[in-house]
């Protein structure tokens, strides 16, 4: 009897030294995105701020380059933050959005309309920037359901090491620096550029044959219109003012229609670049595609005032439970805009 | 009877995946069974079905003779017919009574891991495995370690080698010479770890189903001769065809010549089997066989790697397209000399570094592996059970960490599986 009992107990040993090995091992090869391809680290950096926004943003790169919630309180007091991720189609926002009520109730929620262009997942890669560090939820589960290609198994996110096992002897001092924790990369989710690269020739403007956008695209933003309306959270839809890729007049037409048979709020900032002060021969990074930090401050104090306006957002700039907080992480913000534009 | 019914229909649904192959397997176990129980009292019918299975095998197999043959050929034809035709000539030959039960044929046709690459398993084996199924833990970690083996093979070694070979084939005017000798020993090493790997995986979800099969392999590149590795690679194709091949055909009852005849012959058979361009690669193994004893040394060492580099030299004609190119590869070998270029050569292949040095430590992991594999055997079975569950989990580890799988690899796709 004692023999047996000590036979379960090795064998019990063994198997929880194995698990161990594998969870160690799938989250050193799970890549870190820290100094290579960071944005992949901003969609975990939320949930240790989770809570307390008056404003979320999702969307694409659109997003997470083009509006600071640093300036947004600085100026108008409102809390915000930024959800957004590169290539994040809009049954990625659905989803980011639907986990993102798990945590808070923001009074609005703004969504960013340039991937309504998109009707099919565009490669894993992508998928994987978005959805790696995500937190395990019935969210997760359907964003890797909704956004697999072909060639995605859904097993490969539950076990990273299944996907990422080839980084064997590619794996750096980042990999074991950040096995814990990541580091924080963003302010509220913005990816902070000061570098200028003016806007030069652009590519020429191609005629598509079918400038309408996918089924699945209004499906899903109707999900999400719908999600916003069970929370009593205002949909905010926008489109930020890039220069490329060309939001068409068709696209911005679909979206105005939309818009207006829900009774939905929908700027298109890319028709608003005077107004904003935007001058791309220095707020953007890299030639008109995305906003620098110079441009971000424009838009946001622009847009800013649209939702403190408009949308009757508080100025939370004296309340004690909020402002020194935010106050702290204004100051983090400057010293490094100082560093960065000095 | 329950357990043999679940385990079939389990087989078929996952068997039916691969589309229209599962209605002419079932329809080839129905009409087999039926042929089996007719053949005691009607002899012809053994003929008749032989006849048309070897037809059926043939047309599907041997390239060019049916448009698209490789797209509609059923997955594992090449198996089950063997099984098949050596199953009704049993019967004919009164070895043994038909099967009544048809769960069990069926079961011995289509017992889903070997269909794909064997082994070749002869009905009475087949037969005994199925009624005294050894269900218990140690069976299931034993199969389990053994399948954990097989994977290794298959993602560590074969899985690194495919993408040196695949770069090298794929471009023959670039790399030749050096590479094509190059080619020629990875791909030996490659088809090894692929094909054995499989039967492992095979022979280790058996025993953890209960059900112990033949083993196909016994180290064969320790051969001293290529009769000698005959006996020791593809064990149950070998036997196959000297039951029902070679002996038939007199074997070595009748004289020298009959005997070398016999023996060509049985090789021929042997390509065939392998799609019908492989006439040239059977007959000059039956050459081997038959003479290559005769040219044996007294070094051991000397003898094996003769035997590996002559079973090396042949397997271009599973690496090259053709005969011509196979010809002219193989000459390349002695003619254009690009020795020089080869390591950074294969260095821009497709391997990192990384992927160099977990080849070579897994290969002669597989070495030492097949030097003593008796003494590790019986060392793990010496083993407590918390040893043998690390040893599991160990290989597990290492299969997942650094196995080659994923996004641009087919996991489930055997070099041999062709065949």
């Amino acid at each position: 009897m004692k023999k047996k009992w000590k036979t379960i107990l090795s064998v019990g040993v063994v198997l929880i030294g194995f698990c161990i090995a594998f969870v160690s091992v799938s989250r050193l090869f799970q890549p870190k995105y820290m100094t290579d391809l960071e944005e992949g680290s901003f969609i975990s950096q939320y949930y240790r701020e989770a809570g307390g926004h008056d404003v979320i943003f999702l969307g694409d790169c659109e997003v997470y380059a083009n509006y600071s919630p640093m300036e947004l309180y600085r100026d108008y007091g409102i809390t915000a933050y930024i959800r957004g991720t590169p290539q994040q189609l809009v049954w990625m926002s659905y989803y980011v959005a639907e986990e993102t009520f798990r945590y808070e109730t923001p009074r609005v929620l703004v969504f960013n309309v340039n991937a309504m262009r998109y009707s099919e997942p565009v490669s894993e890669p992508y998928n994987r920037l978005t959805i790696d560090q995500m937190r395990w939820s019935s969210s997760k589960a359907g964003i890797i359901l909704a956004s697999a290609t072909e060639e995605e198994r859904f097993l490969s996110y539950v076990f990273p090491i299944l996907r990422y096992h080839s980084r064997f002897d590619k794996l750096t001092r980042e990999d074991f620096s950040y096995f814990f924790r990541v580091k924080d990369n963003t302010f509220n989710g913005f990816q902070l550029h000061t570098e200028v690269v003016p806007a030069g020739p652009l590519p020429a403007k191609r005629i598509l044959s079918d400038y309408r956008f996918g089924d699945i695209c209004y499906e899903y933003l109707d999900r999400l219109r719908l999600l916003c309306e069970e929370n009593g959270t205002k949909l905010v839809l926008v489109k930020a003012p890039s220069l490329y890729p060309y939001w068409y007049e068709e696209y911005d037409g679909q979206i105005r229609e939309y818009a207006a048979q829900y009774g939905l709020s929908y700027y298109n900032f890319a028709e608003q670049t005077e107004e904003i002060g935007l001058d791309f021969s220095e707020d953007t990074y890299d030639g008109g595609y995305h906003l620098n930090l110079s441009g971000a401050v424009k838009l946001s104090r622009y847009f800013g005032k649209i939702l403190a306006k408009e949308h009757g957002l508080p100025d939370h700039r004296q309340d004690i439970e909020i402002a020194p907080a935010y106050n702290k992480k204004l100051q983090e913000y400057d010293k490094i805009v100082e560093e960065r534009t000095r | 009877m329950i357990t043999n019914t679940v385990i079939l229909i389990a087989g078929l649904a996952v068997y039916a995946g691969y589309g229209i192959s599962v209605v002419y397997l079932l329809s080839i176990i129905l009409l087999s069974y039926l042929a089996g129980r007719l053949i005691p009292r009607h002899r012809f019918v053994m003929w008749i079905s032989t006849a048309l299975q070897v037809s059926f095998l043939v047309l599907l197999r041997v390239r060019h003779l049916l448009p698209y043959s490789s797209f509609i050929a059923p997955v594992g034809i090449s198996y089950f017919t063997l099984q098949i035709i050596a199953y009704h000539a049993d019967v004919y030959l009164g070895k043994y009574e038909p099967e009544k039960n048809i769960v069990k044929f069926a079961l011995f046709v289509s017992w889903l891991p070997h269909i794909f690459i064997g082994p070749i398993e002869p009905y009475e084996k087949m037969r005994a495995a199925l009624e005294k199924k050894q269900f218990g833990g140690d069976h299931f970690l034993k199969g389990a370690v053994r399948s954990l083996w097989g994977l290794f093979k298959k993602l560590v070694i074969a899985a690194r080698l495919g993408v040196i070979v695949s770069a090298i084939s794929a471009d023959p005017e670039r790399f030749d010479g050096a590479f094509a000798l190059a080619a020629m020993l990875l791909y030996a090493v490659q088809l090894y770890a692929d094909f054995s790997g499989g039967i492992d995986i095979v022979l280790g979800v058996s025993r953890m189903f209960g059900i112990r099969m033949s083993e196909n392999f016994d180290a064969p590149y320790f051969s001293q001769s290529v009769s000698e590795f005959w006996r020791r690679w593809h064990i149950t194709l070998g036997g196959f065809l000297r039951e029902y091949v070679y002996i038939p055909l007199g074997g070595n009852r009748k004289g020298k010549l009959r005997k070398f005849l016999n023996t060509i012959a049985t090789f021929l058979v042997s390509g065939i089997w392998h799609g019908g361009g492989y006439l040239l690669w059977g007959l000059m193994h039956g050459i081997l066989v038959c003479f290559g004893d005769k040219c044996r040394t007294k070094s051991r060492i000397c003898n094996r790697i003769v035997t590996f580099l002559l079973v090396s030299f042949l397997w271009s004609f599973f690496i090259w397209p053709d005969t011509a190119a196979v010809l002219q590869m193989a000459g390349s070998v002695f003619t254009v000399f690009n020795y020089n270029t080869l390591l950074a050569g294969l260095g821009g292949m497709g391997l990192t570094a990384g992927d160099w040095i977990v080849l070579g430590a897994a290969c002669l992991l597989l070495f030492l592996y097949d030097w003593k594999s008796g003494v590790l055997k019986t060392k793990f079975c010496a083993f407590s059970l918390a040893a043998k569950v690390g040893v599991a989990c160990l290989l597990a580890l290492t299969v997942l960490v650094f196995g080659m799988y994923g996004i641009g690899f087919s996991v489930s796709e055997f070099v041999y599986s062709r065949f």
